[in-house]
């Protein structure tokens, strides 16, 4: 199991990254703590370097995570990873909080919620569907401004707007 | 006993009652939403509790707790996929069930035997919780670093396919709840930038770890389309289905009775009981062959299991403050923010919050099973709601859940960060649940640390300190029994799939 090893490495490599680290504290009584929780971190990475390479070690052998076996087993089971869509995902709520802090709470929250329900998915969009999202994405945006603003009066990020 | 009744007019203000059944209906609809995990139901939730009186707060979080493992047996049971690990027993009967018409009829016995399994373990937990408080009373700084250390094997072999990376997701937590000045020296730690000068906040970390990732998958599945279920309501069923449910005792005292003793150890879970006590009822029952095609013993069996598991599954949280599953370590938080710290003093310093809570889940039983029964007919809208709307709104309520707590962009930065690694991290196979005990469990286990290594210095030493005396051994014992089952069950899994 490839993953498993490079997973495991990357631990190991963090850890020892993290242990290194403490000695950037200006009392070291401060470290006394962290530091048998990094080596504990440590000890775990260091098994779970042992356990992938003895994996990898005997062919065929499984791993500990069944599901992700019973996946490998039929690769023709398994869909294609959406990497494009979540990518989109994550710019997305990127964006959002950065306009968020220019705009406010509800402004960026009615355009998010129109962005994800246009951009993630585009596929058979009528007017009538979008019309329907635009709408959705009002109620939605009201519902929260009448919540937050007006029953538990509760402050959200301010913007140029509200 | 006397205590429980002596606070229980607390919750039955007509706010609290209120809050009580907006809760459960809440509940209800979100753990009969595929794809929203009630875990991540009741970490959303959590903020908005911030600014409510702590009772009021906590009969909303008991209240969705209690109704999210109950509402998720509606998707298992109408669409064949449980809303809940705990609902995985119920689909085995329940949706063929549904398959052969008798979608009201199994809906109806889930909510009737889940009341009764979980009135029966709200006894039980009212029963057991003070005297064990008593016991844990005793305990002193080096027995509750133990106890902080069991809660996160424990957490350990519960969420992870991999007891190691549970446990490094464990550490991870605690290493995250050093971040920013520490409490005794008032030195910088781990600041790398200035959003983590004040530390990792419970709230952010809890959201983040839990709604962030639930957002990328749901991502990730939005082409998948669920059918609208077969649901055809008559008249007279619910008296007809109570009579025939009551019929079922042997069912009923299995799953009440597993559900409660599994529900008490930690780290077991509700997945567990419901299992076990379809197991049971099947290999007791005179018609055990007909179980998996739509027997109503088997859905009886483990709804009234997996609901009975929720009052004992609260006994470690209140005492020890081990959470007995992720959902459990959720309100563990919203205990925290409360200032509600969970352990022996709960029931001393906070008597009237904690009674008047326990009280308020005996309530949420009964309200789950009556909207239960009357919503049952609408629960397909709950199911058709897109994928795509729901990642907007758990984005939206988390955005807002983490910015209310302390008014601060910087905890959404954090929120924000943590939720994406924690699903990079998910899937290489790590959980959010430990890393979530990680950091809650933080404080308690430095802070007992730091203090006993103080008197062990000036007294007996290290290892005398913190690895001799009856308490430390037999919980020293038990994280090794919690680890070493998890390791167990790891090598068993991994023979079963070579047999196969």
């Amino acid at each position: 199991m490839r993953r498993e090893l490079i997973i495991s490495l990357f631990l190991l490599v963090l850890t020892i990254g993290l242990y290194f680290s403490l000695s950037l504290m200006e009392d070291p009584r401060a470290a006394i703590f962290p530091k048998v929780v990094i080596i504990i971190m440590g000890v775990l990475s260091l098994a779970l370097l042992l356990q992938s390479i003895i994996s990898r070690g005997k062919a065929g052998k499984p791993a500990l995570q069944s599901d992700r076996i019973e996946e490998k087993k039929n690769p023709a089971a398994q869909p294609s990873f959406p990497i494009g869509r979540l990518l989109g995902c994550f710019i997305l709520i990127v964006v959002y909080l950065v306009v968020m802090e220019r705009v406010g709470f509800y402004v960026s929250a009615f355009l998010f919620f129109i962005a994800v329900t246009f951009l993630l998915d585009r596929k058979g969009l009528t007017l009538r569907k979008g019309g329907m999202r635009v709408g959705i994405a009002f109620v939605f945006t009201g519902v929260l401004f009448l919540l937050f603003n007006k029953l538990l009066v509760v402050q959200t990020p301010k913007g140029v707007f509200f | 006993m006397a205590e429980f009744f002596e606070y229980l007019p607390l919750a039955l203000t007509l706010t609290n009652l209120l809050t009580l059944t907006l809760g459960v209906i809440g509940g209800l609809i979100l753990g009969a939403t595929p794809g929203l995990s009630p875990t991540m139901a009741v970490a959303l939730l959590v903020p908005f509790t911030f600014h409510m009186d702590p009772t009021t707060g906590l009969i909303l979080l008991g209240a969705v707790y209690t109704a999210t493992v109950a509402g998720g047996a509606i998707s298992a049971i109408l669409i064949n996929i449980p809303g809940a690990p705990a609902n995985i027993a119920t689909l085995l009967d329940g949706h063929p069930m549904a398959k052969q018409g008798k979608s009201q009829t199994a809906l109806y016995m889930c909510f009737i035997s889940s009341l009764i399994g979980g009135l029966f373990g709200m006894l039980i937990m009212i029963l057991f919780t003070p005297p064990l408080a008593k016991i844990a009373l005793k305990f002193g700084p080096s027995e509750m670093f133990w106890i902080a250390i069991f809660g996160i094997t424990v957490m350990a072999g519960l969420s992870s396919g991999s007891i190691a990376k549970g446990l490094f997701g464990g550490m991870f937590g605690l290493l995250i709840s050093t971040i920013g000045y520490s409490p005794l020296l008032g030195v910088p730690r781990f600041v790398f930038h200035d959003v983590l000068t004040g530390g990792v906040a419970i709230i952010p970390a809890l959201i983040g770890l839990f709604a962030i990732p639930q957002v990328f998958s749901l991502a990730e599945k939005l082409d998948v389309h669920i059918e609208r279920p077969d649901y055809k309501p008559e008249k007279g069923v619910l008296v007809k289905t109570f009579v025939e449910n009551l019929k079922m005792v042997k069912a009923l005292s299995i799953g009440s009775i597993v559900g409660s003793i599994i529900g008490v150890i930690p780290g077991a879970g509700g997945q567990v009981s419901g299992l076990i006590a379809y197991d049971q009822t099947r290999k007791f029952s005179k018609r055990a062959a007909s179980f998996g095609t739509g027997n109503p013993e088997g859905v009886v069996a483990a709804e009234s299991a997996n609901n009975a598991m929720v009052g004992p599954s609260l006994i470690p949280l209140l005492t020890l403050s081990v959470p007995g599953s992720p959902t459990a370590a959720v309100l563990l938080g919203g205990l925290l923010i409360h200032g509600l710290f969970p352990g022996p003093d709960l029931f001393l310093t906070n008597a009237s919050v904690t009674y008047a809570f326990i009280g308020s889940l005996v309530l949420a039983q009964l309200a789950m099973c009556i909207f239960g029964l009357a919503m049952s007919r609408y629960s397909y809208m709950v199911m058709s709601v897109p994928n795509l709307f729901m990642i907007a709104a758990v984005t939206v309520l988390a955005v807002y859940g983490t910015y209310s707590v302390q008014n601060s962009f910087d905890d959404v930065i954090v929120m924000f960060t943590l939720g994406t690694l924690m699903y990079i991290g998910r899937n290489f196979g790590f959980s959010a649940a430990p890393v979530v005990l990680g950091i809650i469990l933080g404080p308690i286990a430095e802070d007992n640390f730091l203090k006993g290594k103080l008197i062990a210095d000036t007294d007996v030493g290290a290892f005398s300190y913190f690895f001799t005396g009856s308490m430390n051994i037999t919980i020293i014992l038990l994280c090794a029994a919690s680890i070493g089952y998890s390791i167990y069950g790891e090598i068993r899994a991994i023979k079963k799939l070579k047999e196969r």
